[in-house]
């Protein structure tokens, strides 16, 4: 069995306590009980703007589960490639195939059937044909190389064990001058090793 | 990031994640913040 980059934590036991922890946010958004902010009080609270989401139903904003917000950085251009690591419930790629109009096309990629699941219904829902998920992980892109203009992701390569592999695929899968665009979490303080083998604050 | 071949590494102002959230005592503990951050693969 492989071990995250430290050493700390089984790789396969992080990947499906993060994949059950998700599945229930797929499926019950807003009675489940997580530590973090899910829908619209996640979106209001890291500053997407209201013009963005409200072309969105009510079901493709409660399984956000985001921690920053990569469109802080602009959105992506007409006509444009995208990847969506860990797409989720598929906000932040419908916010992009939305930008991209019908000259661009958006790869959502996440690990979690629940919440694939969930993301092609709301994209059926909202009408949008320019956009498609797959199931992958971060470490092994279903996307051909040099494919993408830009790699969005949120709130997920934290969750990730092998870091290093992620943004190497990820340096694959974008075209020379491609760009990131991805929020996530920064630690201010050293994490003792007792909390860094604890699976529960990794799902955090 | 730079060791895989990123450039024009930047990051944007945090975002208090998790205030009032269940985890808001942990990511208190931690210094959690959410960050959006950019990056370009070179030409």
């Amino acid at each position: 069995m492989s071990q995250s980059e430290d050493g700390l934590v089984e790789v396969d036991a992080l990947r499906a306590a993060v994949q059950e922890h998700y599945a229930e946010v797929a499926h019950d958004p807003v009675g489940g009980d997580f530590h973090f902010h899910t829908g619209r009080a996640a979106t209001e609270r890291l500053g997407y703007p209201d013009e963005l989401l409200e072309h969105l139903a009510d079901a493709c904003i409660e399984a956000f589960a985001g921690v920053a917000n990569p469109f802080a950085w602009g959105l992506p251009r007409h006509g444009e490639r995208v990847v969506d690591i860990g797409s989720g419930g598929g906000l932040d790629s419908m916010v992009a195939a939305r930008a991209v109009g019908p000259d661009g096309f958006v790869v959502g990629v996440d690990m979690t059937p629940a919440m694939l699941e969930r993301a092609r219904r709301n994209a059926r829902a909202a009408g949008i044909d320019n956009i498609e998920f797959r199931e992958g992980l971060a470490e092994a892109l279903p996307v051909e190389d040099g494919w993408a203009d830009l790699v969005v992701s949120n709130g997920v390569l934290n969750l990730v064990p092998d870091k290093v592999a992620a943004y190497g695929e990820i340096i694959r899968a974008l075209r020379p001058g491609g760009r990131i665009q991805i929020a996530d979490v920064c630690v201010e303080v050293e994490v003792p090793r007792d909390a860094r083998a604890d699976i529960d604050l990794w799902k955090g | 990031m730079e060791d895989v071949g990123f450039g024009d590494l930047r990051f944007g102002e945090p975002v208090d994640t998790y205030g009032g959230a269940p985890g808001e005592a942990n990511a208190r503990t931690f210094g959690v913040h959410g960050y959006p951050f950019t990056a370009v693969k070179p030409g």
